[in-house]
């Protein structure tokens, strides 16, 4: 091909990477000076009584699911809030694992989300009022990375913590299933 | 004549005191029969007298009696015959988190409290198959496991004057009736959204009940409080941190050590205002001299693990109390591990003892303690005499007797931003909570304890009420050896252990010792064993259902037959891995534990089952 | 009191040690290397406009050997002795004022810890009774005339401290303790800077030096080792209440009362410092009131969230804080 046809090929291609990868790298840091709130909606997970249907993912889930920024932020928080006091890096500790395929609460991020502002029977703390509701979907993106939900290109290739093994983020996880939550004792 | 008659009469008189006083106390015959014994015998240590009352085949307190002996002087199963041992009857407490209680067996009838939801049951051992004589549910709040850091465990419900007395994980301490089952009295002591929860067994002492809170890894302030028996109402509370005046220190108390003598220690060995987050709880084992009217009791570590945050000696943590049981007044303490460093709570079990010293004896508890050393104090000031390791320690080199400080070694400090490894005993000590047992017999105290090392990496805490407050990341795994528990013999006199077991996975379970020379313990895997308790031979095992976490208590039955029965049920910290559902992709799980007993989710589930053993009719 | 911090950032501030040993090492560099500039300028022109002398040819001779010009062989020969002495010199010079800063700098009678945070300091000052611990953030005030001697840690990525007027920069390594001793010769004011790019903010990270002599010095460390001031007015409580249970509790510590959060800086005595966040802004109303109410706008990608403040709420706050003296 021609040289001139050529470089405009090679403009066009480089245009088109660079658009796809520009929402992953989105950095949301500044949200709106009154808050937003995170829903305590119904989860899907439960009956719809006469044919209702589960609730629409939220439409904030989009900037912080597979937001590279977001779940860097979300594992700054999830050591600072204490979270790895009761969860560890994703194995568990006083609270369940987070890096395996069992949700009891839901494992869509708007569900994370509302778990952790709303907390939980059974000990999961209620944080709205403790932090923003930036801070929660962060942290909600974060939880969902530690099992292998996200794309593996928005995740931190680096374990932070001392284990020596890749990080919880990017060892391979069973498939999750639509509804799998595990029975609450 | 009236020479020979006197002497005979004087004779004749003679004999019968002799054996009226021989019949009085058994316990003294033993050990006039034991002076006369090999000398072997008599420099052994005996239990504190006034503590070891003799036994009555009943079990009504976890430790047994007030000198924590946990040892039964039932004598029907011995080692010729415990290979015919055999289950008479189960029962399951329908609970699944970890059981660490004792069954309590009052005159024929046995109490078992569950972990979280705390269920008291009572079972007719008169029947067969002992049904159920009712239940009694607390319902405590499902909230507090969130702040239990080591499983929504209970350590064990006390009896006392026809009541059964326990702490729910919520922060209560209930009295229920014993016969009917209906509550008495009920007092709220804890505070959940503070961090605290309530795992202990109380121990009843002179009409006072005595109760300590949990949560040293949530940055709360520690506190033990006396509830009158009877009503249930507050008698006294002692901090463990803070000013002098509430830690109740005032002008009785006498600490052996200079280290240990201040005003306001508790809040000048710390920085301003740590001493408010500061831990020091006390949340495993209370001793009582009814003799000197003391109670003894240890304090857990301070908050947070990370020790940067903290400077100074952090008093009064990581140390054994003696208090006045009536009035809370501190008398001595002891630190034994000054600014702790790697969580070397000091919670564990005082067994009272007198040991043979110069011409007499001298009154001592025996502590095998989670920094690795096996302290014999005098229990009237609180002088160390001796502090032998009982176990690998690569973390301090000694305990020096003049100072009573421990001997830090200085590479193995954690400091932020660098990890240190190979730091020997891990995290859970030498031995964690689970109760030793100490048999008069052999002089022996039978320790069920870890072989554990850990790497530690520590991070600036975050303090937010409610939640944990450690600041650090750990990582578990063998120590020399590859064997990750110990089952020791000990001989206090002579500082150095007699058999020791060793066994592939930490020993969690606490130790039973019999009369008739036998050892009992549960493996982290569900192995009930009994080994002779001169040798350390295995001669009898049984699997049961699920890893061994409780205590095995032994009972006369109401045939008259001896029992042995333990509740198998894993869990706590070692268990948290099968308990909890973990992931043993992560190390750092249930605070670095994962990594040691990554295999643990294969060799066990998890249950919580009473098994109760008995020979051949 | 109004004062331009601006100005005491320089390093011709010659306010420590270790900026004077600079200043003297940076007059001898200037010196000689001015000498040296000056001569081979005035070589370098003298041989643009030397005459060529008559009678040479313009054709160089090639296979006879060619006899050196004694002078300018004895002038080159000169001029490398005087280049070599030069040096020489230089070195010495450089040597003697890293050993008389070192002197100056042996026996420090303070330390504190700073670490380096994402984009804020955090101060510890160390005394070994743990009683007088000061934790405190992004301003510290040093004694006149006393070495203090800082430990430099990082929590995060690599931070550099520079404080122009005091002394020379060192960086902030995590997994890395360094140190950095100043000796101030003048009291005053004097601002510091990250001087390693840390991220977004980098440029927003300025720690203020205060030099006080040495019984202000103790009566400031006493001052700020008290609890923070109780409320005393229906407004102020209002604010506590908002800032120790809500969000801000999260992050900061208020000593005396429980918010005990160690993510974002030490606020118990926050009104009493110069700037807000690290330098970003000076302290008054106005600006507290903008910080609080959005920070991501004065300081956008700082790690404290718009929290999203109803304006009573916002009020309250801000009453509380400035009455954190």
């Amino acid at each position: 091909m021609s040289s001139r046809f050529r470089a405009s090929f090679i403009l066009l291609g480089a245009a088109a990477l660079l658009a796809a990868g520009c929402s992953r790298e989105e950095r949301h840091s500044r949200s709106k000076p009154v808050g937003e709130t995170v829903a305590a909606g119904a989860s899907p997970d439960t009956i719809f009584p006469g044919g209702g249907t589960p609730p629409a993912l939220d439409a904030r889930a989009r900037l912080y699911d597979n937001n590279a920024p977001a779940i860097a932020a979300g594992q700054e928080l999830f050591s600072q809030m204490n979270c790895v006091g009761c969860h560890a890096h994703g194995g568990g500790s006083m609270g369940p694992a987070l890096m395996d395929n069992e949700w009891r609460y839901g494992g869509r991020i708007d569900q994370i989300a509302s778990t952790i502002a709303e907390g939980r029977p059974n000990g999961m703390p209620s944080w709205r009022g403790k932090l923003t509701d930036t801070q929660i979907w962060e942290l909600a993106a974060y939880v969902r990375s530690l099992s292998g939900l996200p794309s593996k290109d928005a995740v931190s290739s680096r374990a932070e913590g001392m284990s020596g093994a890749s990080p919880g983020t990017l060892t391979p996880h069973g498939k999750v299933q639509p509804s799998d939550t595990a029975q609450q004792q | 004549m009236r020479s020979v008659t006197t002497a005979v009469l004087a004779g004749l008189a003679a004999l019968t005191a002799g054996a009226l006083m021989s019949s009085c106390n058994k316990r003294a015959a033993d050990n006039s029969t034991a002076a006369n014994a090999p000398s072997g015998a008599a420099a052994r240590a005996v239990p504190a007298a006034a503590a070891y009352p003799a036994d009555n085949g009943n079990w009504e307190m976890p430790s047994k009696d007030y000198a924590s002996t946990r040892f039964s002087a039932l004598n029907q199963i011995t080692p010729a015959n415990v290979g015919k041992l055999g289950i008479d009857f189960t029962f399951s407490t329908a609970t699944t988190h970890g059981f660490e209680a004792p069954p309590l067996v009052v005159d024929g009838t046995m109490y078992l409290i569950t972990p979280w939801p705390n269920i008291l049951y009572a079972l007719d051992l008169t029947k067969p198959g002992a049904p159920a004589k009712w239940v009694f549910k607390p319902n405590p709040a499902a909230a507090s496991q969130g702040v239990a850091c080591c499983g929504p465990v209970n350590r064990g419900a006390v009896f006392s004057n026809g009541r059964i007395i326990f702490n729910t994980l919520d922060g209560s301490t209930i009295a229920v009736d014993a016969k009917s089952g209906e509550q008495v009295w009920r007092t709220q002591l804890a505070d959940i959204q503070k961090g605290e929860t309530i795992t202990m067994a109380p121990l009843v002492a002179a009409g006072k009940v005595l109760v300590g809170n949990s949560g040293g890894e949530m940055g709360v302030r520690g506190w033990v409080a006396a509830l009158d028996e009877g009503s249930g109402k507050l008698a006294w509370k002692a901090y463990n941190v803070g000013p002098d005046k509430d830690v109740l220190i005032g002008p009785r108390f006498k600490p052996f050590y200079a280290m240990d003598r201040g005003k306001d220690l508790g809040v000048t060995s710390w920085p301003p205002n740590a001493w408010k987050t500061g831990g020091a709880t006390v949340w495993g084992w209370i001793s009582y001299d009814p003799q000197l009217h003391l109670i003894y009791y240890g304090t857990s570590n301070p908050g947070p693990w990370n020790p940067d945050q903290r400077p100074g000696d952090n008093k009064w943590t990581a140390g054994v109390f003696a208090r006045d049981v009536s009035t809370g007044e501190a008398v001595w303490f002891y630190q034994s591990t000054p600014h702790d460093l790697f969580d070397y709570d000091d919670i564990n079990e005082s067994i009272l003892a007198d040991i043979p010293w110069g011409n007499g004896r001298r009154p001592v508890l025996l502590r095998p303690d989670r920094n690795g050393y096996f302290y014999v104090i005098d229990r009237r000031s609180g002088q160390v005499l001796s502090a032998a390791p009982y176990g690998y320690v690569n973390t301090s080199t000694g305990v020096d007797l003049k100072s009573g400080r421990l001997q830090y070694v200085a590479e193995k400090e954690p400091k932020p931003g660098r990890v240190v490894r190979n730091i020997c005993p891990a995290s859970p000590g030498m031995k964690d909570w689970n109760p030793s047992a100490f048999s008069p017999i052999t002089g022996l105290v039978y320790i069920p304890h870890n072989n554990l090392c850990q790497d530690e990496g520590v991070m600036q805490a975050n303090y937010i009420s409610g939640t944990p407050y450690v600041g650090a990341d750990v990582k578990m795994y063998a120590g020399p050896g590859g064997n990750r528990g110990l089952f020791t013999a000990w001989d206090p006199m002579r500082r150095r252990a007699v058999w020791e077991i060793k066994e592939d996975l930490p020993v969690w379970s606490p130790a039973l010792a019999t009369a008739g020379g036998l050892v009992f313990y549960g493996t982290l895997d569900g192995w009930f064993k009994a080994v002779d308790a001169r040798t350390g031979k295995l001669l009898w095992r049984f699997k049961t259902g699920s890893g061994i976490i409780g205590q095995p208590i032994s009972y006369r039955g109401p045939d008259g037959r001896q029992y042995i029965a333990v509740v198998s049920g894993v869990g706590g910290w070692a268990g948290a891995v099968v308990a909890g559902k973990l992931d043993v992709k992560d190390p750092t799980g249930a605070l670095g534990f994962v990594n040691a007993t990554k295999d643990l989710p294969n060799k066990t589930t998890a249950g919580g089952m009473l098994y109760v053993f008995t020979l051949p009719r | 009191m109004s004062f331009d911090y601006q100005k005491y950032q320089s390093a011709f501030g010659n306010a420590g040690v270790g900026n004077h040993q600079f200043l003297i090492l940076f007059a001898i560099f200037l010196g000689i290397c001015a000498l040296m500039y000056l001569a081979v300028i005035a070589f370098l022109v003298g041989g643009l406009l030397r005459r060529r002398r008559a009678g040479e040819a313009n054709v160089v001779e090639t296979g006879r050997h060619h006899r050196s010009d004694p002078l300018m062989s004895t002038g080159l020969i000169a001029w490398g002795a005087v280049v070599g002495v030069g040096l020489v010199a230089l070195a010495i010079a450089s040597f003697f004022a890293d050993r008389l800063d070192a002197q100056a700098a042996a026996d420090p009678k303070l330390t504190i810890t700073v670490t380096g945070n994402q984009w804020w300091w955090d101060v510890q000052y160390d005394a070994s009774d743990p009683t007088k611990v000061l934790h405190t953030a992004n301003e510290i005030h040093v004694p006149l005339g006393v070495a203090t001697h800082i430990i430099l840690r990082s929590n995060d990525v690599i931070h550099s401290l520079w404080v122009p007027s005091l002394a020379g920069k060192e960086d902030l390594i995590p997994g890395r303790v360094t140190d950095l001793t100043i000796v101030p010769k003048k009291a005053g004011i004097f601002r510091g800077q990250c001087a390693e790019f840390c991220g977004t903010q980098h440029a927003h990270m300025a720690l203020v030096v205060n030099v006080d002599p040495y019984p202000e010095f103790i009566k400031w460390w006493q001052q700020q080792l008290r609890p923070a001031t109780a409320p005393a007015n229906p407004l102020v409580l209002a604010g506590y209440r908002y800032v120790t249970q809500r969000e801000c509790a999260s992050c900061h510590t208020i000593a005396g009362t429980p918010a005990g959060g160690s993510v974002g800086p030490d606020l118990t005595h926050f009104a009493s410092r110069r700037s807000i966040a690290a330098g970003t802004m000076p302290m008054n109303e106005g600006n507290l009131y903008g910080w609080i109410a959005d920070p991501q706008s004065i300081k956008p990608g700082t790690k404290m969230p718009t929290v999203g403040l109803e304006p009573n709420e916002l009020h309250a706050v801000v009453a509380y804080l400035e009455t954190l003296k």
